[in-house]
């Protein structure tokens, strides 16, 4: 094995395991991916949509999930189990057993008869039992790798010796009994583990009734009920009896904050997973009445509330605080809740189906994984790590990420496993890769009439099924400038791929159109093939009949025929105008530019700095450390000892360029590419550079609430911290001290949560009692948001008598000052306590307001220095919410930190890991290639009217002021179109996707205009 | 409603309107405040005239200030001026309000920079078509002069599109002329128009109320026959058969994308080779049902232009004007563009604050067009 480079093992394909996969592989190092299933992906395929953004979680994984079954540097071992790791960091010897699978997976083409014939039937794990498998299955419709597989313990062969029928109607002969477990043996630097969590089974919990009573479910088996390709098909339908319901009832909270389970822990996601289950069976059934009974709504992350908000006022969700204790069944089926209220009252009501929101709890096999690891679990079985190393686990050279060391949601997973990845390298002596060059010489086309192949699939009976694929391959021959046609059983296949290049030879043919299932997985093979017989990979074009005629139209095979032949025939029509394309390479600078100084910055400069890059670290104050200054307490290590740490390793390492006290005048450039201007006392400086790194921070909101500034006896929860560290509470010691939450945070003008507060509270109360246990503290909250394992801290306040008032937004906490003119007064709080039922008064001495995290107003300049947008409370807006949470969707620019999004330390810290690590996939390389399908303008034409800049999602368009014109940035266009279609001068058009040949496609088959003159 | 605190200054009367203004513009460059304007000149033939940019203060002597016609909207000739970036020297131009709105537009779409122009407008009693004016120029002159300092704000003699102008008066040009009966009073609408009038001491508290109340009452009036001739207007367009028939006589001559100024591609659509198929293509159609309407795209130009423009379209009526078959062009615009201006809450031309609709997302924007759309259906329904 090459001393440079070193292999990465990655444990579990969910969504967190794919991204560290696909992050190590665009670095140029090589992953071995160990999946249990059969197929990579994990939970997100299971659910129908993500909140809060209802986006599709199929449609936002699915280019994840090829990307990462198609990449170069990625082996995928599904089926497969580690044994065991041996070795020293950098040097691990990992032992891994790959599960027979009986089919064998380079003849496999999916085609799915096999499981139509066989004749074991069982519950399908994917659709929670709600459908039926067969013995041989594919774990779900778009799994990847798409093969089947035969399951061991169910095939009547393997079990009982008889049938064998799969291996009769297989017409790619890729059956194999004779398949066995194969122990393998990889050589890796560093393992990353995103094996994942369970669902918290809710068999045991007696008085809901689930599986005894029918219409009680889960909300993972609810959210394959919703998904359009789930067992019901996408409508909201009791399993029992395939009724809607009129009314459903969401139980939060079960198995989760719960202490006599051994769950003391909050699941994290369950509220927004309730929220949003619940607004889209109302976005199905606008009648329905939704229920969700809640303890606290947890809607922490980045625009949670907003979508909380959105659930009840445009959805009308309604939300009950209140514990269910039991749950009766009617004759009829429907289900009578008896719930107390926060006053005590005790009430029924009677819904047709409940929804139990169940938590998530570590994997059943975790004890048995971390004794192979030798790794060390928590006290709840989840793998242990620590606030100020959240990625790392007992062992030196493993690594976690995602759900398997605490709840998170998608975003934080993501996050993790990217910074588990910057974790690695240390391990893995990267190495700056070069673009590899075409092995392959070209032929040149320019200028040669067009002859054209078409290859019809049949994909097995897929296509062949419905559409009459021989008739579309003959008709097609007609067709002008095709010199070729024919169909193929498998146009995927290897030997289908070397007929397509023996045609390309033997027919002189330019240009390729193949009918067959999708663009969206196939294209990039078929283009691949096309290069391989020295053909331009963009010589190429497909007509997706499998998605949109045999799919679509399968129960009108003359009619998906017809359509067939026209999609075929617009698809020549379209390739008689391609041309070949370049895709130029763009070179990259290897250094960084890290703006702001705090925690973020500083971690992620460091870990740049660590995996060899110069870093520009440019901080606007005197000293570094941002708000991370200002906390004392944590419930692990201390703050400032970290910070110490940081600032040391920051200011000495050679590699880093502080910048204290500078202000970034002037970026320009773009990725790989960059010259930044900065200013120190007036003194300019120029520097170039290949990424930059927003991790400019937040700031604590100056609040004009609860008389704050009008005594000195009303302070903020950051002053108190200091004041608690530094032993200066007001003397005498303070008998009431009361505690504000959400001063400022999530209400009109601030509807978000600050994540922080709650956490900040409990800790800081805890302190407080341990410090000075005779001081009486009230905390009055709107919902308490200790979310994951801070949920301890919270069962452990309240069990030391602190009281908590639960207040409402419209009715808040009343302060009134005992003395007004004393500019020492105490105050006096009136507040509604639920409990009591009643207005309450409280003498308090000091009053310690938990005000909300701002975003910094100056974020606007840097926003337009950078081309990147703003959210509507004005903190930077990642590339997508979920799936790429430190990514602007310009290339090149990351982010880190309070910039998007108040957070927690370990959080930041994980964040910023996150963004080092995606910033090294650019910066690993020694170039990157730009698109070829790219835009492209007539300059004559264009009136530099500003359109295609505003819908440029990349920033890579911009009118040139001096000439008036609109400049194309041919290293950040994707190719999208978008400014094609918005030009109204005609101005821009998109090579390999033009104007004309889009009109020539359409007069292919209508051969009339739209408005029919 | 005219805010209290807007800066005012009455002009010394002369014997009619366009001599105040006149001299009101020598005084504007006896006192450099302007270099050059921008204005009309009768043409030697005398039936139609040319805008001049005038820099020589004794050709001002030949302006006429306010022409009765609007042979071009004169913000295409400001388009071209400022077309490379801001002039050097101030220049000022005299507009009619619907002239005003589009160079709004312009501005936000890049091809004008106002930088160095001061706008000026005048209430507008409107224009006489540009046929009526050719066949009799001496009818014409005395008409519109008669009409101008009578203010006679319902001359049936003017255009269609002026008669159901709602927006005739105080627009956001720097300057505007109020006629006020005999008096004309300068109004500074921004900043730029403020310092023109700083150059004048006698700060006038002229009492605006009559004016106002008079503007109010016509434009009220204007829009009820907005509404009656919108009725005609909607029929026209009402289906693609409808459509058909209104635009059959069109010959594809493409003048009213010409003298559009919202029109502002350098070349059309419909004029380049992108839009001119083979010949097997226009066979392949005349094939499919039996024939085909050549020159192509006529409807496809008409119902393209409105897509592009509508939203910015501000009812000027040049393309009327130009139209050499008497198409109602103007009038059907302007009923689209009340509707989709409407859909997007958006009125082109008002302020340089509005962004353009298509520049700009909002998440539920496209809630209000349902809205819109829903209406439309439940009345739909209703009628049935």
């Amino acid at each position: 094995m090459s001393l440079k480079n070193r292999a990465v093992m990655v444990v579990g394909a969910g969504i967190a395991g794919i991204q560290a996969a696909l992050d190590l592989a665009e670095m140029g190092v090589k992953v071995h991916l160990i999946e249990e299933t059969a197929s990579i992906g994990g939970r997100m395929p299971q659910l129908d949509k993500t909140f809060p953004t209802n986006d599709c979680s199929m449609c936002i994984l699915s280019p994840k999930m090829s990307e990462c079954a198609r990449h170069e540097n990625i082996t995928i071992h599904i089926k497969s189990n580690v044994l065991s790791v041996k070795g020293k960091p950098g040097d691990f010897t990992a032992t891994i057993v790959e599960k027979a699978k009986y089919v064998d997976p380079v003849k496999c083409v999916a085609c799915g008869l096999c499981e139509d014939k066989c004749p074991v039937k069982v519950d399908d794990e994917f659709d929670m039992g709600l459908r039926k498998r067969g013995a041989i299955s594919r774990y779900f419709l778009q799994s990847l790798p798409s093969e089947y597989t035969i399951d061991k313990e169910k095939c009547l062969y393997l079990t009982r010796g008889v049938c064998r029928l799969c291996e009769k109607v297989c017409p790619a002969n890729a059956i194999n009994f004779q398949d066995i477990d194969k122990e393998i043996e990889l050589s890796v630097g560093a393992v990353i583990l995103a094996t994942g969590i369970d669902a918290f089974d809710p068999i045991g919990f007696g008085q809901f009734g689930y599986r005894s009573y029918k219409n009680v479910v889960t909300s993972l088996e609810l959210e394959r009920i919703l998904s359009a390709s789930g067992p019901m098909g996408g409508h909201v339908v009791r399993a029992s009896d395939h009724k809607e319901p009129k009314n459903i009832a969401f139980i939060q909270c079960v198995g989760s904050r719960d202490e006599s389970i051994n769950h003391n822990y909050c699941s994290s996601a369950c509220c927004m997973f309730a929220i949003k289950e619940a607004i889209i069976a109302k976005e199905h059934m606008k009648e329905l009445d939704v229920a969700i009974f809640y303890m606290d709504i947890r809607a922490f992350g980045k625009d949670f509330d907003k979508y909380y908000e959105k659930s009840k006022n445009q959805y009308g969700v309604k939300f009950i605080k209140s514990k269910v204790s039991e749950i009766t069944e009617l004759e009829d089926g429907t289900l009578k809740l008896r719930y107390v209220l926060e006053n005590g009252e005790i009430k029924f009501k009677n819904f047709e189906m409940v929804v139990l929101s169940i938590g998530l709890e570590p994997r059943k096999n975790m004890r048995e994984l971390a004794g192979k690891l030798d790794i060390q679990l928590n006290e709840y079985g989840f793998c242990k790590s620590n606030t100020f190393s959240p990625l790392t686990t007992s062992r030196e050279g493993i690594f976690v990420c995602g759900a398997m060391n605490g709840p998170k949601d998608i975003p934080e997973s993501v996050m993790s496993a990217s910074g588990a990845v910057a974790e690695t390298t240390k391990y893995l002596r990267l190495e700056r890769q070069e673009i590899k060059e075409k092995k392959i010489k070209e032929i040149d086309v320019v200028g040669n009439r067009p002859r054209i192949g078409t290859f019809v699939c049949h994909c097995g009976i897929n296509i062949a099924g419905v559409v009459d694929v021989k008739k579309v391959a003959k008709e097609a021959k007609d067709l002008k400038n095709v010199e070729h046609s024919e169909d193929l059983i498998y146009a995927c296949s290897q030997d289908c791929l070397e007929t397509i290049k023996k045609r390309i030879k033997e027919h002189n043919l330019n240009r390729i159109v193949i009918a067959a299932c999708t663009p969206r997985t196939h294209e990039p093979l078929f283009r691949e093939t096309i290069a391989e017989a020295g053909l331009n990979p963009y010589l190429f074009e497909m007509a997706n009949i499998r998605d949109q005629c045999s799919w679509a139209h399968m129960n009108e095979p003359e009619k998906a025929t017809e359509k067939s032949t026209d999609l075929l025939n617009m698809g020549v029509a379209k390739a008689r105008g391609l041309q070949p394309l370049e895709r130029l390479p763009i070179s990259i600078n290897p250094k960084a530019l890290v703006v702001g100084g705090g925690l973020a910055g500083m971690n992620t400069s460091l870990t740049l700095a660590d995996a060899g890059h110069e870093v520009y670290l440019i901080e606007k104050d005197e000293k570094l450390g941002g708000n991370l200054n200002n906390i004392f307490y944590s419930f692990d290590k201390d703050p400032q000892v970290l910070l110490e740490d940081l600032k040391e390793k920051v200011s000495n390492h050679k590699l880093i360029k502080l910048h204290k006290n500078t202000k970034i005048e002037k970026i320009d450039g773009y990725v790989g590419n960059y010259t930044t201007t900065f200013s120190h006392n007036n003194e300019k400086q120029n520097v170039e550079h290949g990424v930059v790194i927003v991790c400019t921070g937040a700031k604590e909101h100056v609040t004009e609430e609860y008389l704050y500034g009008k005594s000195d006896r009303i302070v903020t929860q950051v002053e108190f911290e200091r004041m608690l560290k530094y032993n200066q509470l007001p003397s005498p010691k303070p008998k009431n001290v009361v505690m504000i939450q959400c001063v400022g945070s999530r209400e009109e003008g601030r509807m978000f949560c600050s994540r922080v507060c709650c956490t900040k509270a409990v800790k800081n109360a805890l302190i407080m009692k341990e410090k000075y246990p005779r001081i009486n503290t009230y905390i009055a909250y709107r919902d308490i948001r200790t979310y994951g394992f801070r949920e301890k801290y919270y069962t452990e306040l309240r069990d030391k008598g602190v009281m908590f008032v639960k207040y409402d937004i419209e009715k808040k906490p009343d302060v009134k000052l005992v003395d007004e003119f004393d500019p020492d007064s105490k105050a006096l709080v009136t507040v509604f306590d639920p409990i009591m039922d009643k207005e309450i008064e409280i003498q308090a001495d000091l009053i310690v307001l938990a005000t909300a995290i701002d975003p910094l107003p100056e974020n606007d300049t840097l926003a337009k220095m950078l081309k990147i947008p703003l959210n509507e409370d004005g903190m930077f807006l990642e590339a997508h919410a979920k799936l790429r949470p430190v990514d602007f969707a310009t290339d090149g620019i990351f982010l880190a930190g309070l910039a998007h999004n108040p957070k927690d330390i370990d959080e930041s810290l994980a964040q910023s890991k996150a963004a080092a690590s995606r910033a090294l996939t650019f910066l690993n390389k020694k170039a990157i290639l730009a698109e070829g399908t790219i835009a492209e303008i007539d300059e004559s034409k264009c009136t530099g009217c500003r359109y295609c800049e505003q819908v440029c999602s990349y920033s890579a368009i911009e009118v040139d002021d001096e000439k008036g014109i609109a400049v194309i940035n041919n290293a950040l266009c994707k190719g999208c179109g978008s400014c094609v279609a918005t030009c109204r001068c005609g101005a821009l058009d998109l090579r390999g996707f033009s104007n004309l040949q889009l009109f020539d496609a359409f007069d292919a088959i209508t051969m009339t205009d739209i408005l029919g003159e | 409603m005219i805010d209290k605190s807007i800066k005012r200054h009455k002009l010394k009367s002369l014997i009619d309107k366009k001599e105040t203004i006149k001299s009101f513009i020598v005084s504007l460059i006896d006192s450099a405040i302007i270099d050059a304007v921008l204005l009309p000149i009768k043409v030697p033939s005398g039936d139609s005239f040319a805008w001049i940019l005038i820099k020589d203060k004794k050709i001002l002597n030949n302006a006429e200030v306010i022409a009765p016609i609007m042979p071009i909207n004169v913000a295409n000739a400001l388009k071209q001026y400022t077309r490379k970036g801001k002039g050097n020297l101030k220049i000022a131009v005299l507009l009619r309000p619907c002239e005003v709105r589009a160079t709004i537009e312009l501005i936000k779409l890049n091809q004008i920079n106002s930088e160095n122009v001061i706008l000026m407008s005048y209430d507008c009693i409107g224009a006489i078509p540009m046929k009526d004016y050719i066949a009799d120029p001496v009818n014409g002159d005395s008409t519109f002069n008669n009409a101008l300092n009578q203010i006679e704000w319902n001359s049936s003699k003017m255009k269609e599109v002026c008669h159901i102008c709602e927006d005739f008066s105080n627009t956001t040009s720097d300057l505007h002329f109020a006629f006020d009966s005999k008096e004309v009073i300068a109004l500074a609408n921004s900043k730029k128009g403020e310092k023109v009038l700083e150059n004048f001491n006698e700060n006038d508290n002229y009492n605006l109320e009559k004016w106002q109340k008079e503007i109010t009452k016509i434009s009220q009036e204007r829009a009820k026959k907005k509404e009656d001739s919108f009725e005609i207007s909607k029929k026209m367009l009402d289906g693609l058969d409808a459509i058909h028939a209104t635009f059959a006589n069109c010959i594809g001559c493409h003048n009213c994308g010409s003298v559009c100024p919202i029109c502002y591609c350098r070349q059309c659509y419909f004029d380049s080779s992108t839009s001119k198929p083979n010949s097997d293509i226009i066979i392949g159609r005349a094939e499919s049902r039996g024939g085909i309407s050549l020159p192509l795209d006529k409807i496809m130009y008409h119902t393209g232009r409105m897509a592009h423009m509508s939203l910015s379209c501000v009812s000027c009526g040049v393309c009327s004007d130009a139209c050499p078959v008497n198409i109602p062009v103007a009038k059907l615009f302007s009923y689209v563009a009340t509707q989709t201006q409407k859909a997007f809450e958006y009125s082109s031309g008002e302020s340089l604050g509005d962004t353009l609709p298509m520049k700009e997302y909002k998440l539920d924007e496209m809630g209000e067009l349902a809205k819109l759309v829903k209406s439309a259906e439940t009345l739909e329904s209703e009628n049935e």
